[in-house]
Formats: C-alpha cells, structure tokens, sequence
C-alpha cells in the first residue's frame, strides 16, 4: 500500500474495488466492508410472484433460490455487459445498487462522503464495453476509474514486475504480463476458456454418460465448486440427480477430471506464448513468477499443473493467491486509495 | 519499498491517463509497432503503386466547389450546396436529406490532377453500424459494431498523429442513420469519408477483404451485402435512383475509385505478410446508402469476416486490430500522397 492501509481510508470519502464478475462480483470498501454475491437478478415474474416473494426485485443467491418465480438474468457475459439488452443494463445497475449497499455507500452519502469506485474489467474489454460501464455506472458513484481486472490484481498483490498474472474466472481466464509499466495491449490477452466452459463441458459429459440424469446448469455448478480438480482425482466425485423423480447417485469423476482438464491446454499455450514474448533475460524471472487468482483457480491442482507444464520452457513457479475470490476487488482499493485526490477529480462519474 | 511506490505512482498515473481518454471519447495512443517487420516491405510497395495507380483521372468536385450555405448549418435548416458542373439543393427534413430538385449537370471533362492543388486534410471516419444496430456477430458474441468502433479510433489516433483533421460519425456504442452519417460528413467538410465494416460471408471458411465505392452492380451477393447495410430504412427509393444517376456520371466516383484501390491495396499487402492466403475480394461497385449519401470521395471497407472462425479470432486480438488500422491508414496516406504528387 502506497499512502494508507487498507481499511482506513480517507473520512470524507469511500473508496471501493469492485470486481463485477461474470458469475460472482466482489466488493472491497475501505471502511472495512467486504461482499461477495452471484451476479444474478431477477424480477418477479408475475403480481403471484411479487405478492409471494414481497419484493420488486432479488439480486444474487436468493434470486437464484427463487429463480422459479423470477425474470432471472445473469447481466454479464464474458466480463462485460451483455450487448443489446436494455434488461442486461437494468440488471447490472440493479447489481452495483446492491454492492453499494452493501459496501454501506447509503451510509456514507448520509454522512457527505464522497464515493470512489475503482471496477476491474477483462483484459481485452474494448473501448466501447467500458464506456458501456461507465454510463451503467452513472449516478451510482461521484469518480470512478475502469482498470483491467488482472492489472487491479497485480497492483494489489504489490507483483509490478516480473510477473504473470492469470485471472481465472466464470467468463473469462485474463492473462497480463506486468513489466512496471501500465499494461498495455500486448502484455495482456483474454481466453472465453474459463468457469463456464468448465461447466459446459461437465454437462456434455455428464449427459452423454447418463441420459436418464436430470441435471441443470445450476446443479453442474455446484457441482464443480464442491468437487472441481485436475491431475489425480481427490477422491471419487460423486453427485444425485433426479431419473424421473427418483434422487440416484452417479460417479462423475472422469468427466470432472475431463471437463476441468480442458481449461489446460490454452492457458498453458497462451502462458507461454505471452512469457517467450518477453526480453530474454527476464523470461526467467517471469515463469518463476506466474500468480493465479480468480474463482476458478480453486479448481485443485490447478496451480501444479501450469507449473509441471513451465518444466518444458525451463521450470517456473505457479502459486494461486490466498485469497482468490476477493484479490481483484481489494486490488481495486488499494487502486482507489493511492490515486491522488486530483486525478479522481478528473474521472468523475 | 521506494521504487515500489514510484512504479505504484508511475501506474496509477497511465491507468488514470487512460480513463480521461475514455471520458474524453479519445483512444490512448498506444505505441506503434509491433509488426514494423513488414512496414518495410509496404512503404516499398507504395512507392511503385501510385505510379501505376491514377493515369487517367477527372477533377474532384470538391475543389471546384462553390459552396453557397455552409454544411454548418444547424440541423433541421436547410443546407444548399451548389457545384460546378452539378447542383442540386439538398434539405435535411427529421433527419433524412431529401433532394429537392433534380440534378442537372453536364457531362465531366477530364484532365490531369496537377491542374488543381489537391490534397487530403479532412478524414471521414464511420465506424459502421452502432447502437441498436449490432451488424454481423461472431459465435462467440463479437459484434461487428463493436470492432468497427474500435478499429476506427486506432485509425482515428494515426491519422491525427499524421497531422490529418479526423472527424468521427460516432465515438461511443451510439444507433445513428445512414442519413445522419452522410449528414454528419457533408457537414464536417471531409475531404474524404472511408465507412468501416465487418462482413459475414454464407461459406463461413471464406476469409479476405473486400472494397467499396458507389456504384451498381448485378451481383446478387453485393445485392443482398448491400440491402443488410443499408437495412435502416433511411433511404427513399425515388432517393437512390436520383441520387444513383447523379452519382454514376459524376466525377467524385473516380476519386471514390482510386481510394478504394489504394485502400485495398493496402489491406491485402498488410495481411498477406501475416497470412498469405487472404483472399482479394476485391475493388467492386456497389449502392451501399452511406456512399449515397456522402459527397466527397467515399468508399466503404469491409476489413474481414465475422463469419470465419478464424477471422473471429483474430479480431479478439488488440495487435491484429491496430494491424488493420494500420493497413487502412497506409491506404488513407498512400491515396493522399497521390493527390500531392499529381499537383506537384
């Protein structure tokens, strides 16, 4: 940290990182609040559903308890909003609304603070998705400042050099070399091969295996964040799913291994690919340095795996960060924190 | 722990220098290169092209141009331009240019460029589609709009750090007509207008680029290519055929001509140094609405295919979109130099 510690902060303002995830978004607040929820919103779906779930709208897990009696929507898509629908806008606006709350922005415009806001985005967002951001975000916040979500990841993790920052998350893997400089377009690349796919691919699998299995995307889901691993298997992955009506168990431990394993091959070519790019005699520095982070970096082995694979370019280290679900949104603050109240005045929101 | 704290600075400084520029609709200039390997081998390539390029060619009527109420005009006004050897009165009603009376012109006299002191200052730049309208989609949900946007404010940064004008259709994800991008090119004076696309091709394993200017054609594909981009509904019937009779003799469609060339040219030597099976689509006519529209040298540029896989890819790529600006900028300067060259 630059100026302050985390957590303390400025008195008259709030600073916030937001990582607004694809499947999950995380805020870090620097008045010590810190929130995760499934980015998930529903409306309900009829005067039945209002009048039984009393509320007008339902954001993250409880929506998706109650998806039944919702309009769900799932407003992001790769990292960025989803493109051409105005209920994807309302829904992220809905999202943000609700981690502001629950970073206790409400609290703090009572008191006359000011709200900073710092939001992490892929990589390879283009020009157009952040302006997209930027007008979703209008009103929410008084400065914000869009960053690429591995870059919030580094800054946070002090890793400003020399280092190779894989965001593994639900939409998007986001790769970005740091060489003590802002990345710039070459240093970063962002791969679709990331949480969903995993998700796509175990449900192919599982289908094909068992085609009397009533499973949803939800339960497959659920299923790879309880039991998720690449190598050699843990234990034996054992689900229930309904055949008509009837809980049954299945062992799905081959397809978890297959559907895990199938994020390897581009991370490990887009890994190396990225770090051969890199001056000579830093590429060493570089593979000894490679940090994961990201909700699915917690699929088990994941970490030894890259790291078996940097044994063919000359051996590395691959460590997965402590905490991997929040590391992008408090790199955002430690980002909101140590920007100069003079450059916040210019990106007011 | 100091120099930790003067990178942290140093960082924070460019990620904040970058967000002004989103604020600002501007694109942070990124350093060129990259794949300066083969600006080498273009820079040579234009040096021969030219030459064999423009060897009969008629006078842009820009030039000759009396201009009587400027394109300033406040919208909704309207806007009457006179030319030599054509006129025609031109009213903006609701946002559609309505022609109000019929062309009437005389048939163009050639001659050499050097007659008059040509040059470009002024690029039109329309980054295709934009707001409602998305234009052709990846299946992996890349939008045409989105790219053209893109692709469009890398050109935008090299044309002005070559000291041209530019001035943009749109900046943001904004749905604007095939009347409002004419308008806003005739109104900003172009020198020349270069509209961005991104096609989708039925054999999804075809890939190559391909160049426009106004024109008619009889090929079914360019038909349909041109009903999906002109698919605003914008555009009179009685409107075309007006405009299409007053454009086919006039002169702006030989410059139109060269450009498209250029511009081509450039497309296809860029990215046969990366991929020497990309196919050339080639210069063709056809009566796309923006050109219609427009009244300076226009051409429409389609910069690949959403429908190829590979493409598709490719487009994901920061480094290959900075390619294509590049390409075109090259096409953009290798058409300008031309202008000078014949005046000189």
């Amino acid at each position: 940290m630059m100026a302050r510690e985390k957590g303390s902060g400025d008195e008259q303002v709030l600073n916030l990182g937001i990582d607004l995830g694809t499947s999950r978004s995380s805020v870090s607040a620097s008045n010590g609040a810190r929130h995760m929820i499934d980015s998930y919103v529903g409306w309900p779906v009829d005067m039945v559903a209002r009048k039984v779930l009393k509320r007008d709208v339902m954001i993250g897990r409880e929506a998706l308890d109650n998806r039944l009696m919702l309009d769900l929507h799932r407003p992001l898509e790769r990292g960025l909003i989803k493109e051409g629908s105005e209920k994807a806008i309302a829904a992220v606006r809905e999202l943000l609304r609700h981690l502001l709350a629950l970073a206790g922005v409400d609290d703090a415009r009572e008191k006359g603070q000011k709200v900073r806001a710092v939001v992490g985005v892929p990589a390879e967002a283009l020009r157009v998705n952040k302006q997209q951001l930027r007008s979703a975000m209008s009103g929410l916040v008084d400065s914000l400042m869009i960053v690429s979500e591995p870059f919030a990841v580094a800054y946070g993790l002090d890793a400003l050099l020399h280092a190779l920052i894989v965001d593994l998350g639900a939409g998007t893997t986001d790769f970005c070399v740091m060489k003590g400089r802002y990345p710039r377009e070459e240093d970063q690349r962002t791969l679709t091969s990331a949480g969903d796919s995993v998700d796509q691919q175990l449900m192919q699998l599982v289908q094909a295996r068992y085609p009397e299995a009533n499973i949803t995307h939800h339960m497959v889901a659920e299923w790879k964040e309880a039991s998720s691993f690449v190598g050699d298997p843990p234990g034996r992955v054992t689900i229930e799913a309904p055949v008509q009506g009837k809980p049954t168990k299945f062992d799905i431990t081959d397809e978890m291994r297959s559907a895990c394993e199938s994020l390897l091959p581009p991370v490990i070519e887009t890994m190396i690919d990225l770090i051969s790019r890199v001056e000579p005699e830093y590429q060493a520095r570089m593979r000894g340095n490679v940090i994961l982070s990201g909700g699915t970096a917690l699929i088990k082995g994941l970490g030894v795996s890259l790291q078996e694979a940097l044994q063919e370019v000359g051996g590395g280290k691959v460590r997965v960060v402590k905490d991997p679900v929040y590391v992008g949104s408090d790199g955002g603050l430690a980002i909101a924190i140590d920007a100069p109240e003079s450059d916040w005045e210019l990106l007011q929101a | 722990m100091a120099s930790v704290t003067r990178v942290k600075q140093r960082l924070l400084r460019e990620a904040v220098e970058e967000n002004v520029f989103l604020v600002q609709g501007r694109r942070r200039p990124q350093p060129r290169g990259g794949l300066r390997l083969y600006r080498g081998l273009r820079a040579t390539f234009f040096l021969v092209a030219p030459l064999a390029l423009f060897s009969l060619t008629y006078v842009v009527g820009r030039a000759a141009a009396e201009k009587t109420v400027s394109a300033d005009a406040p919208r909704g006004r309207p806007i009457l331009l006179s030319r030599q050897p054509m006129t025609s009165a031109v009213t903006e009603t609701a946002g559609t240019i309505v022609l109000a009376s019929a062309p009437s012109f005389s048939a163009p006299e050639p001659f050499a460029r050097g007659v008059l002191p040509l040059a470009v200052r002024r690029v039109v730049l329309d980054p295709g589609h934009g707001g409602e309208s998305r234009g052709t989609a990846s299946r992996d949900g890349l939008f045409e709009k989105e790219l053209t946007l893109d692709i469009a404010q890398r050109l935008q940064e090299l044309l002005l750090a070559a000291n041209f004008e530019v001035a943009m259709t749109r900046t943001e994800d904004a749905t604007l007509s095939l009347a409002d991008r004419g308008e806003i090119a005739n109104r900003t004076e172009g020198d020349i207008f270069v509209s961005i696309h991104v096609n989708w091709l039925e054999n999804t394993d075809a890939r190559g680029v391909e160049t426009f200017y106004l024109g008619p054609t009889a090929d079914p594909y360019l038909e349909r290519l041109a009903a999906t981009e002109n698919g605003d509904g914008s555009l009179r019937l009685a409107e075309l055929r007006d405009a299409l009779e007053r454009v086919y003799a006039g002169v702006r469609r030989e410059e139109s001509r060269a450009l498209a060339e250029a511009v081509q040219r450039s497309l296809l030597v860029s990215l046969r140094t990366l991929d020497p099976g990309v196919r050339n689509r080639g210069v063709k006519t056809a009566p796309f609405g923006v050109l219609i529209r427009t009244q300076m040298p226009a051409i429409l540029a389609e910069v690949g295919a959403l429908s190829s896989e590979v493409d598709s890819e490719l487009f994901r790529d920061p480094t290959y979109r900075q390619y294509l600006a590049e390409a075109l900028f090259e096409g953009i300067q290798a058409y300008s130099r031309s202008l000078s060259d014949n005046s000189a």
